[in-house]
């Protein structure tokens, strides 16, 4: 019985390893969004032509003024069910930053630091797994420019 | 080693975990001016045993040394297990780090 067991766990095992470790490059899959110089455009070569609608449901915090604009802490949070999160800005001469992908099933809470040439706005664009696309922005101001021009 | 430094606990339901990878991350404008060639963190991965529990590809806006911070469920996680991080920078060079998770 002991072994009967066993054998089934490793079939389990085995079953979801696939799934599992089906990592996901962004940079390889999706090389135009990271040369792309406006948010429009990185958002349109990481995701296609979507219209995604305002929420409320993410809670992006930002500081209002960064002093420091090499290493500004972004922190995401949501309880949405998500496949993947994208970082967007449009201070730097590239839009984009940072793109998450969320294992299934996940939490949803990251804090990432970032660098920012000035003030700008922050754009976050949220993939469900409903297929329905979510997006949040928020400005703030950065007193000194961190991205060495 | 040194190359990273890792902290992961459970709490409660929830296993959080923060990372700080030591790297230039250089951006291509500021690789310019310096001569040298652009070099930052591309991919990084966060796995415990089998399964993803974080997983990002990032660009040159990532700050120096950059610091993830992350959240997971603690669901199957036994003692012992090790938070095992990945990363992968422009040039090709890939870290891969350890540490066992706290707090169980």
């Amino acid at each position: 019985m002991e072994r009967r067991k066993f054998l089934g766990l490793g079939l389990a095992a085995v079953a979801l390893v696939p799934a599992s470790v089906s990592a996901f490059d962004f940079r390889k899959d999706k090389p135009d969004t990271w040369t792309a110089h406006k948010v429009d455009e990185a958002i349109k070569a990481l995701y296609g032509d979507i219209k995604a609608e305002d929420t409320d449901k993410i809670t992006l915090k930002v500081p209002k003024i960064a002093s420091n604009g090499g290493a500004i802490p972004v922190s995401l949070a949501t309880d949405l069910e998500l496949k993947s999160l994208g970082v967007f800005q449009d201070a730097n001469p590239e839009s984009a930053v940072i793109a998450f992908t969320i294992p299934d099933g996940e939490k949803v809470d990251y804090m990432v630091k970032i660098k920012m040439k000035g003030s700008g706005e922050i754009t976050i664009i949220a993939e469900g797994k409903d297929g329905k696309f979510y997006k949040t922005t928020k400005k703030l101001e950065v007193a000194l420019g961190g991205c060495e021009g | 080693m040194g190359n990273m430094k890792i902290k992961a606990k459970v709490k409660g339901d929830t296993l959080k975990c923060k990372i700080q990878a030591k790297h230039i991350m250089l951006p291509y404008n500021a690789a310019k001016k310096k001569g040298v060639d652009a070099n930052f963190i591309t991919h990084i991965m966060g796995k415990i045993g089998d399964r993803v529990v974080f997983e990002a590809s990032t660009s040159q806006f990532v700050s120096k040394d950059p610091i993830f911070k992350f959240k997971a469920k603690a669901e199957g996680i036994k003692k012992g297990d090790k938070l095992e991080m990945t990363w992968t920078d422009l040039s090709g060079k890939t870290v891969t780090e350890s540490k066992a998770v706290k707090g169980l």
